[in-house]
């Protein structure tokens, strides 16, 4: 008999002990996928495990004022869903106190493949990104400290941050990383390009022959699935007089990366104009013709396009038609991305 | 009787900032440098990393890797408590700077959490070093004298490793290491202020700076 009364008690303490874990309400895990034929991401997801309240903490952050100095410039006053995350129709972007950028906002998608961001590279992890734009005078120029204080501050937050990192604790560290949880979930594999690759789409005829031009004349750049190949290259822009902005080179210290800039993806082109690292085109056509009439080619062009990149009239038309099979639409208005609250994504706005 | 116990574990490491000889003063003082240029100090911080001790038979006393940001203006900072026993030492290595794994690996909590405003930002990295004042001779704004130095790229590899023997033969319970800002002016590379008041990023400048800083360490005294 006395055997039995021990099992019993080890029996209720093991459903004590589960209903306890079960109040102690871990984060729920949230999976990544891998869009089908890619390759495996960069982002080392060990150090920073993706789960539903770190993406929706995230998610708060980066549609929150509290990151900026004034409450005016949240991480989406910049990076706007229906344009991919880049700043629609600003070459460069507005920061604190009636401020430019110095550069163009980059759209921000499949950033769990990326190496290294920013247009000259010098930023060599995500979690590490936001600190730049956050603590640029010319951008949302706030401090780190000041950022805990006003998150401390919130009735909300510190609930928050226990809910995705098990402690009340906000740090550098848990900031970041919940940003990246929310940029990391970023990925467009879906525009009409990918479902025709999946066979679950056809290009009409003008799509089907931008493809093969594309794939003669840009695809080495501008490699598939990505359309970039995370490279820096110079294409011929020549130096604007007041940014003064030679790319790479201020990074690498080194004058053969002069005037090299990150080779831009392609996905989603059509709705994050302008473009070029200083925004200065305007439309797609003046992006053709930069590179087949107005390219200035020194020292450190790219050896590709040493004689400029000569296309027709027609083979942009083509080109033109084949870009725009690479909007995914899906992803410009999952609602999932939109700020919190939002059921639906937000109309067009214009914020500054 | 605990924390008896708990002091009488750990063999302390105290760094007492210096100019020349004297005890460095902030703000209040001007000093002149190897090339009689004169300045005056504001801030002075620096990473101390991977300490190493070695006992008298050359055995290395083993020690976790801990990052320890040295803070001229923070008391508390320089003083470090290793959980060793006092025990004989007779060599202190340490390496100036954080190594290349914390340089790529995101954003890190306590010593290294790039709010304490030794990392760069826009070209991700850490600053090893750093050495803030004014001087005349200076011709950045505000007369300016600011050396920020990190890089830990192959070909901008700023860190240091800096070895310190141990004169005496005795149970060490603290090292007291001196760490003088008149050396960054010194050899093996005589820095003019004139020529550069400012270092900002990694590459030749700031390792020459980190070739003076690394001689800027000797041992004051051993308890």
């Amino acid at each position: 008999m006395k055997w039995q009364i021990t099992i019993m008690i080890i029996v209720l303490l093991v459903i004590m002990a589960t209903g306890f874990t079960i109040h102690s309400s871990k984060p729920t895990p949230l999976v990544f996928k891998i869009p089908p034929g890619w390759p495996q991401p960069t982002y080392n997801f060990k150090e920073n495990p993706l789960t539903v309240q770190g993406f929706e903490l995230g998610r708060k952050l980066f549609y929150d004022g509290k990151l900026s100095k004034d409450g005016n410039f949240p991480c989406s006053s910049c990076h706007q869903q229906f344009a991919a995350f880049a700043t629609y129709d600003h070459n460069l972007s507005h920061g604190y106190d009636n401020s430019l950028t110095t550069r163009n906002a980059p759209a921000l998608q499949n950033l769990a493949w990326q190496k290294a961001f920013m247009w000259d590279g010098g930023i060599n992890h995500l979690d590490a990104q936001p600190l730049a734009p956050i603590t640029a005078p010319n951008e949302m120029a706030e401090s780190i400290e000041n950022i805990i204080k006003k998150l401390n501050d919130s009735p909300e937050y510190p609930v928050l941050f226990k809910q995705a990192f098990g402690s009340k604790e906000i740090n550098t560290k848990r900031i970041m990383q919940a940003l990246s949880q929310f940029e990391l979930m970023l990925v467009s594999s879906n525009s009409k390009y990918d479902k025709v690759m999946r066979g679950e789409a056809s290009f009409n005829l003008p799509e089907r022959l931008g493809y093969a031009i594309f794939k003669e004349k840009c695809a080495s750049c501008h490699k598939e699935p990505f359309f970039t190949d995370f490279s820096y290259r110079n294409t011929g822009l020549p130096v604007d007089d007041v940014l003064q902005d030679m790319g790479r080179m201020k990074i690498t210290g080194n004058s053969a990366d002069s005037l090299k800039f990150k080779v831009p993806s392609l996905r989603n082109v059509a709705v994050t104009e302008p473009y070029g690292h200083d925004g200065r085109f305007f439309f797609l056509i003046n992006v053709f013709d930069h590179y087949r009439k107005s390219m200035v080619v020194g020292p450190t062009t790219d050896s590709l396009l040493r004689n400029r990149l000569p296309l027709s009239n027609y083979e942009i038309g083509q080109l033109t038609a084949f870009l725009y099979t690479l909007t995914d639409s899906s992803f410009l208005k999952d609602p999932r991305f939109a700020p919190p609250g939002y059921t639906i994504t937000p109309p067009f706005m214009h914020v500054h | 009787m605990c924390v008896w116990v708990l002091y009488a574990q750990s063999l302390q490491l105290k760094f007492v900032a210096l100019a020349g000889q004297q005890p460095l003063v902030l703000l209040d003082s001007t000093y002149h440098t190897a090339l009689n240029e004169p300045v005056t100090f504001r801030n002075f911080l620096f990473y101390i990393s991977h300490i190493q001790l070695k006992d008298d038979n050359g055995h290395e006393i083993p020690l976790k890797n801990e990052y320890y940001l040295i803070n001229a203006t923070d008391a508390a900072s320089k003083t470090i408590d290793l959980p060793v026993k006092p025990q004989h030492i007779a060599s202190i290595t340490f390496t100036v700077g954080v190594d290349s794994i914390k340089n790529v690996s995101g954003i890190q909590t306590g010593s290294l959490d790039p709010m304490r405003g030794m990392f760069w930002t826009w070209n991700t990295g850490y600053i090893f070093a750093k050495l803030e004042g004014n001087s005349p001779e200076s011709k950045a704004p505000v007369h300016y004298v600011t050396y920020h130095i990190g890089g830990y790229k192959y070909y901008e590899n700023a860190l240091r490793v800096v070895q310190l023997t141990i004169p005496q033969k005795q149970t060490v319970h603290k090292i007291i290491i001196g760490a003088d800002v008149l050396a960054w002016f010194n050899k093996p590379h005589p820095l003019s202020i004139q020529a550069h008041p400012i270092c900002h990023a990694p590459g030749a400048l700031a390792m020459q700076i980190a070739d003076n800083y690394a001689q800027m360490f000797h041992i004051i005294n051993v308890e």
